[in-house]
């Protein structure tokens, strides 16, 4: 399945009932769609908040996989970004030096079984495996 | 859908889904919070980063006072989330007594 969504956080609901369809589509175990969910947004967000340099609708794509969901989202006419090479985050770090910038992504790496990153005209894609943890 | 509210006990009750689209709402409502606070999640299906900043943001202030936010009611998703998260040690963190019927 696949399907642009433009460039606003209120299209968040759209996403979250479009990842839904999705799952019943497929009959994939719904315990994982917390995490699609949490990876989706954070990348999404990260997208429209950082590529500002055009309108481009994104497009996500989801695909069943063995071990549970292919994801890509792809973000048109942008600046290369792989989200491999963001800056970590120390969790362990006391209340005052914490600040909530990275998380998102630090979370996503954390979280998702593979993640890869192609980039091309100006094209910037990012896909990940989510489930199989 | 996202709810944030006062019980009558004075705890911060949310519920629902705090993503992005939501987090400017709860943090306005938190940025109202002048005393130590009870956040009941009991209902609170989905937290994103940026749900965890508005929680970390408010934490930090109040903390600065001596006070802080002690979240309560925390699902295992929702759980899991914070201890990836590393808010298992900036944050009293009480799990949902999970055994009773759904």
């Amino acid at each position: 399945m696949q399907r642009k969504f433009s460039r606003s956080f209120d299209e968040i609901k759209e996403i979250v009932f479009f990842t839904e369809q999705f799952f019943k589509k497929h009959d994939i175990d719904t315990s994982k769609r917390y995490l699609v969910d949490l990876c989706v947004e954070e990348i999404f967000v990260n997208m429209v908040t950082y590529d500002t340099e055009t309108d481009a609708d994104i497009l996500i794509e989801m695909l069943p996989h063995e071990n549970g969901v292919e994801v890509s989202l792809t973000d048109y006419g942008v600046e290369r970004f792989d989200p491999r090479e963001a800056g970590s985050v120390d969790i362990n770090a006391p209340l005052e030096q914490r600040t909530p910038g990275g998380l998102g992504l630090y979370l996503v790496l954390k979280m998702v079984d593979e993640i890869h990153y192609e980039y091309k005209n100006r094209t910037s894609k990012i896909s990940f495996v989510a489930g199989g943890k | 859908m996202f709810q944030i509210e006062f019980n009558e006990a004075g705890s911060v009750v949310v519920a629902g889904r705090l993503d992005a689209a939501q987090a400017p709402r709860a943090q306005e409502f938190l940025d109202e919070v002048k005393d130590e606070c009870v956040v009941d999640m009991a209902r609170l299906e989905y937290v994103s980063s940026a749900g965890l900043g508005v929680l970390l943001r408010t934490h930090k202030r109040l903390m600065g006072d001596g006070r802080g936010l002690r979240l309560i009611n925390v699902s295992n998703h929702i759980k899991d989330i914070f201890m990836y998260s590393g808010f298992d040690k900036l944050f009293q963190i009480e799990v949902a007594d999970q055994s009773g019927p759904d």
